[in-house]
């Protein structure tokens, strides 16, 4: 919207976000699979967003930045999951799918959870939100900021950690 | 947020959902952040842009008052968009802009009461000190002029003369808030954010004649705030008085329209 020639207003948010929404709430329901998480994450990002939107420099970047948003926030949340996990599998080992793959074999499911925290941040989230998310590596390209190429490499090179931590 | 700790147990467990339940989806989600967004909402600013006598204008206005004015010839209106934006939304309103053109007129022809009469939302500026500076600078009538170490004074900081200087520099909402009527200690007229010229011209339709070399004229008088009396600047009581109660105004005319009575020790004209 140009007030003058030399003056360029933001579009109004709302306007600016509504374009992205059906985008972004179908990113969430892949990421979360559950309507509840998903409508929790999609009112979380545009809060974010529209708290953050005057930092936001040019509208053209909008749509990669609001998936930036919703990555991270999906990110937190199977970040806070993994925690809860942690938890629960000390006491219980057959709780949640990581340890029902593991077969209720208590240490190796914590050695691979060890292992993949300590993954570089960008591989484990690459394969968090490929191997547990279920994203499509065009998807997790968009959320991480770099290419798909990248991305299917991220979750390569971190299987191939995991299972060279693994089977010491 | 919800704990589930049996992900992908729920209608959604490859992934998909089809368009008419995202469609539905959205909307929920729109029902349940009416409340929460209430409250992070941030007020509109309506901005506009009008090519006044003074050149090219920038004004906002908030619902609280006239918010900024600036010279665009001037100043980077990208930067005060920005700047309006860290705490308002933006909208776009031309009236905004022609409505502060046509007080701006009003001014420049001798009449002030519309830019005097206008309230001045100060949100863009967030140091208290600046804002004491700027609201007792409101106070200044048209057809005079303080110095800048009599405003530092007057708001508290009898030598921050420097400090008033970089202060003016900044003032979000120029004419409204008269940093043009802000001069040197020396008679000088000093700088104008919007050009030495636009300050002259803004004084002398304001009815402060400055004379050729850009000087407070022969005929001016001090007027002292309290007393609400005025003298010449070399009657005794200038000089006993305190600094930081004094404003010039151009002629004894000024000074009585605002209200003040001549000295009967120096008897100005």
């Amino acid at each position: 919207m140009a007030v003058s020639n030399s003056i360029e207003l933001p579009p109004p948010f709302e306007e600016a976000v509504a374009r992205h929404e059906r985008e972004i709430m179908r990113f969430l329901v892949r990421t979360t699979r559950d309507r509840e998480d998903a409508l929790d994450l999609f009112q979380e990002t545009w809060l974010r967003a529209y708290r953050a939107y005057p930092k936001l420099d040019s509208a053209a970047g909008l749509r990669p930045w609001l998936f930036r948003i919703a990555t991270n926030l999906c990110l937190n949340r199977a970040r806070g999951r993994m925690r809860r996990a942690r938890v629960f599998a000390d006491e219980q080992p057959d709780i949640g799918r990581w340890s029902a793959s593991a077969n209720g074999d208590h240490t190796a499911v914590l050695e691979l959870k060890s292992a993949i925290a300590g993954l570089p941040d960008k591989q484990r989230q690459a394969l968090v939100m490929r191997k547990f998310g279920g994203l499509e590596y065009a998807a997790i390209a968009a959320a991480l900021d770099c290419s798909p190429e990248s991305a299917r490499a991220g979750v390569y090179q971190a299987l191939k950690k995991l299972k060279a931590a693994t089977e010491r | 947020m919800k704990a589930s700790h049996q992900p992908g147990v729920t209608e959604f467990a490859d992934g998909e959902a089809s368009a008419a339940a995202i469609d539905e989806m959205i909307g929920a989600a729109h029902a349940r952040l009416v409340h929460d967004f209430a409250i992070v909402r941030r007020p509109p600013a309506r901005v506009g842009v009008v090519e006044s006598r003074l050149g090219p204008l920038l004004a906002a206005e908030s619902p609280r008052g006239l918010l900024a004015l600036s010279f665009l010839d001037h100043s980077d209106g990208g930067a005060t968009v920005a700047a309006i934006r860290q705490l308002f939304d933006p909208v776009e309103d031309r009236a905004v802009a022609v409505r502060a053109g046509a007080e701006i007129d009003r001014l420049l022809d001798g009449d002030a009461s519309a830019v005097t009469g206008r309230v001045v939302d100060f949100s863009l500026v967030p140091s208290p000190f600046r804002r004491r500076a700027f609201q007792r600078l409101r106070t200044v009538p048209a057809g005079a002029v303080v110095t800048y170490q009599a405003l530092a004074a007057a708001i508290g900081a009898p030598s921050g003369q420097r400090a008033i200087g970089n202060t003016m520099a900044t003032n979000p909402v120029a004419i409204y808030v008269p940093c043009h009527r802000v001069i040197r200690s020396d008679g000088s007229v000093g700088n104008y954010g919007g050009g030495v010229d636009r300050k002259l011209m803004l004084l002398r339709s304001e009815g402060f004649k400055v004379d050729r070399g850009n000087r407070v004229p022969a005929g001016a008088v001090y007027g002292h705030w309290l007393s609400r009396i005025f003298c010449r600047p070399d009657c005794s009581a200038v000089r006993r008085a305190e600094r930081r109660q004094w404003i010039i105004f151009g002629d004894a005319e000024h000074a009585r329209h605002a209200g003040m009575r001549a000295c009967k020790l120096c008897r100005p004209a």
